[in-house]
């Protein structure tokens, strides 16, 4: 045997075990899901069953939830706040960064990590008093409630100024010499230029305002008018309804899947500027 | 540079915790109370009744929705809105005294409230409901009591008592009931239709059926600190002991008779006869079919009977005694207090709570949601529910245990939670985790008498 064919072999054997321990890692994050779904496609009377495979398959869960809860109002509603949510953010962010990248002007440096400096506060400090200002303005038990405190990111304002930092000052100076206006370089020059990055951040910001729990159950404090509340109508003293909980639970996670399998690249993107600027 | 970040840390912080102080504001004072006059035809008033049943879809929200339109139509003047309690916990009763403290403070609380047993005493001495032999009197809470035809069982209709006061009308309970697998008991060789009496043959009869079907044997949903203390206190009692003393100034939990609950439970852990599972799992086992009999409240039924499907029988018997003394069930569940401050709001208040415990509505609670009748004698009504009663055979031993029920005791003072908290940890690190339960028991209890009012002197 030649060392190349030892050295080969190792590397083959390396590989495979990294296949395995891929595989394994995939298929304890995939389980539970494959669980979620299981569970919801099981008779009533299996609710409780572990075998593996939910058979026979019934959708009785499913009519379970939908004649309990308005299921697809709260689909609906929590797609509002996802929507709406990740555009004002998107807005906010980019009309914060068009101005940090593009002019220079006094206080500049301050702002901007005044910015950062509330993406280190943590929710838990600033959900009170944000509290006490909507139950003074009358928005608790709104979605508009749910929705407004949330419009200012400073994740989004700190990715979109790294993007336009990295953005050619010519093509700026090129359109001012043009004559347009700054409002309307910003809409045929700048945001064209970053559409990826766009899309990659209103993609991430529109999952997580989706996947949101805590907030939403504080504003929202006595209605089920988001899917991820409506859940917990499914659970009480009397025992917890496993079927349509976790019918309502799968139907909660498929727009996310949907938009993972529409917009994958986008979605890595996302993850991987995110993670990685 | 870093001082740059610096100042624009503390701008931050500074904005983030301005608002802060906008939160604090002073308790609302408690308004006097006094007979109230009786509502005039044509006075419009409106009241909020809380309830955690609206928490919960399905039949509890549709049926309770169901009442409060009946009662509308048969008093056009009064109009309800129904909420649950405000919160983020999954399972709504745990958020009930959180959510009328909060709307006390800001002055507003909901007229009736549903609220738990276990925080009777909170509830009237920090939380201030209103007696409602004052509001009423006297006369009018037992002529509600008494009913048209049926009257609450004796045993139930003080539950919401307080030094010889009624604050609350008892609403919905249920007792400790020994829930079994009678495929299971068969197949161990022991007889369906003679489900165990003493905890001594419960030990046996999980031992035979972990024996010959490997099965887990019996589960007590009494021990842990998620299953609270009342069917714990059950035990206790049953056992001839009490968790506090009876004039409430003393804990007295690490007595012997307690001690000798734990111990028992204890050694059925040891043994294996019991598993050593949460509340939930023990649940979901038995509604499986993997676990032989479970000690469980008589609300999880629904549960069971849906689990059991016509995959296996449940079987239901009363809550097992120790030898030679009579079993003491005590009962969880929740009352419906009031606590309007405005006197046409009180009268319309009680108003709900006489439809609420009515006849009628205990007809349309037990058919739909499956609750026990508080009004006992129903079951017997060709026009209420006896064809109900016929149908659930499980419904006999429980009504049977309400003759030894006993109030399941709220603990004193503002640290009543952690009083029980600290109690039933104490209880479960020694029938789960296999600490010695005397000593267990007794320095939990010398911890939480630092708790009582006045320090437990």
């Amino acid at each position: 045997m030649t060392t190349d064919e030892v050295a080969g072999e190792s590397s083959r054997g390396r590989r495979l075990g990294g296949h395995v321990v891929l595989g394994v890692l995939s298929l304890a994050c995939v389980f539970p899901i494959y669980w979620l779904y299981a569970t919801s496609l099981r008779a009533p009377q299996d609710v409780y069953s572990l075998s593996v495979l939910p058979w026979p398959l019934s959708t009785a869960s499913y009519t379970e939830a939908f004649a309990k809860n308005d299921v697809l109002g709260m689909l609906f509603n929590t797609g509002v706040i996802a929507v709406l949510s990740a555009l004002g953010q998107l807005l906010v962010a980019l009309l914060a960064a068009y101005a940090f990248a593009a002019w220079r002007f006094p206080l500049q440096r301050l702002l901007y990590l005044m910015f950062v400096g509330t993406w280190l506060v943590p929710f838990q400090a600033t959900m009170l008093p944000n509290y006490v200002l909507l139950s003074r303005l009358g928005l608790l038990e709104t979605l508009a409630g749910v929705i407004i405190p949330t419009l200012c990111s400073a994740l989004g304002v700190l990715l979109l100024r790294e993007h336009l930092n990295g953005f050619p000052k010519e093509l700026l100076d090129a359109a001012r010499m043009d004559g347009r206006s700054s409002w309307s370089t910003l809409w045929t020059v700048v945001v064209p230029a970053l559409r990826p990055a766009l899309a990659a951040l209103g993609i991430l910001l529109a999952i997580s305002a989706w996947n949101e729990y805590f907030w939403p159950a504080m504003v929202l404090q006595r209605s089920n008018a988001v899917v991820q509340l409506g859940l917990r109508s499914f659970m009480g003293t009397e025992g917890n309804d496993w079927g349509p909980l976790m019918a309502t639970a799968g139907l909660a996670c498929l727009p996310v899947f949907v938009l993972y399998l529409v917009l994958q690249r986008h979605i890595v993107n996302a993850f991987v500027r995110s993670g990685l600027k | 540079m870093k001082r740059t970040l610096l100042a624009a840390c503390a701008a931050t912080l500074l904005l983030a915790t301005s608002a802060c102080g906008l939160g604090t504001e002073s308790t609302g004072s408690q308004a006097s109370v006094s007979r109230v006059p009786e509502l005039k035809p044509d006075q419009k008033v409106s009241i909020v009744f809380e309830s955690y049943n609206f928490g919960q879809a399905g039949a509890w929200t549709d049926t309770f929705n169901e009442l409060i339109a009946a009662f509308e139509k048969e008093h056009p003047n009064i109009s309800v809105t129904a909420q649950k309690p405000q919160g983020n916990s999954a399972n709504p009763a745990t958020d009930t005294i959180s959510s009328l403290q909060s709307q006390l403070t800001a002055g507003s609380p909901p007229d009736v409230v549903q609220l738990g047993f276990s925080d009777l005493d909170f509830t009237v001495n920090q939380l201030k409901a209103l007696p409602l032999d004052d509001l009423v009197g006297k006369d009018t809470v037992q002529a509600n009591f008494d009913g048209e035809e049926y009257p609450y069982a004796d045993s139930a209709r003080t539950l919401g008592d307080w030094k010889g006061k009624t604050y609350g009308v008892p609403f919905v309970f249920s007792t400790p009931m020994l829930y079994y697998n009678k495929q299971l008991f068969t197949q161990a060789g022991l007889d369906p239709e003679h489900p165990p009496a003493t905890w001594a043959e419960v030990r046996d009869a999980a031992k035979a059926i972990k024996d010959m079907t490997g099965k887990d044997g019996a589960y007590v949903d009494c021990l842990t600190k998620a299953a609270k203390d009342w069917c714990f206190q059950a035990l206790v009692r049953s056992a001839g002991g009490r968790v506090i003393s009876e004039d409430r100034s003393k804990l007295t939990f690490a007595d012997p008779p307690s001690v000798e609950v734990v111990r028992t439970m204890q050694d059925m852990v040891r043994t294996g006869v019991m598993p050593n599972r949460t509340q939930m799992q023990a649940v979901e086992s038995f509604a499986r079919g993997d676990l032989g009999m479970i000690l469980e409240s008589s609300a999880i039924q629904g549960t069971f009977l849906k689990g059991a499907g016509d995959k296996w029988e449940l079987g239901a018997a009363a809550m097992p005694s120790f030898e030679g003394r009579q079993a003491i069930p005590t009962n969880s569940g929740a009352a419906l207090f009031v606590f309007s401050q405005d006197q046409a709001k009180q009268r319309a208040a009680w108003e709900l709570i006489e439809f609420l415990t009515s006849e009628r509505a205990y007809t349309t609670i037990a058919t739909k949601i499956g609750y026990l009748p508080l009004r006992t004698g129903l079951v017997n009504d060709p026009d209420g529910l006896e064809k109900w009663a016929d149908e659930n055979p499980y419904l006999e031993p429980n009504l049977k245990q309400l003759e030894h029920l006993e109030p399941w005791v709220s603990m004193p003072g503002a640290s009543y939670l952690q009083i029980r908290d600290g109690m039933m940890q104490a209880v479960e690190n020694a029938v789960y985790q296999g600490a010695n339960p005397a000593d267990s028991l007794r320095s939990a209890q010398e911890e939480a008498s630092a708790l009582l009012p006045g320090g437990g002197k």
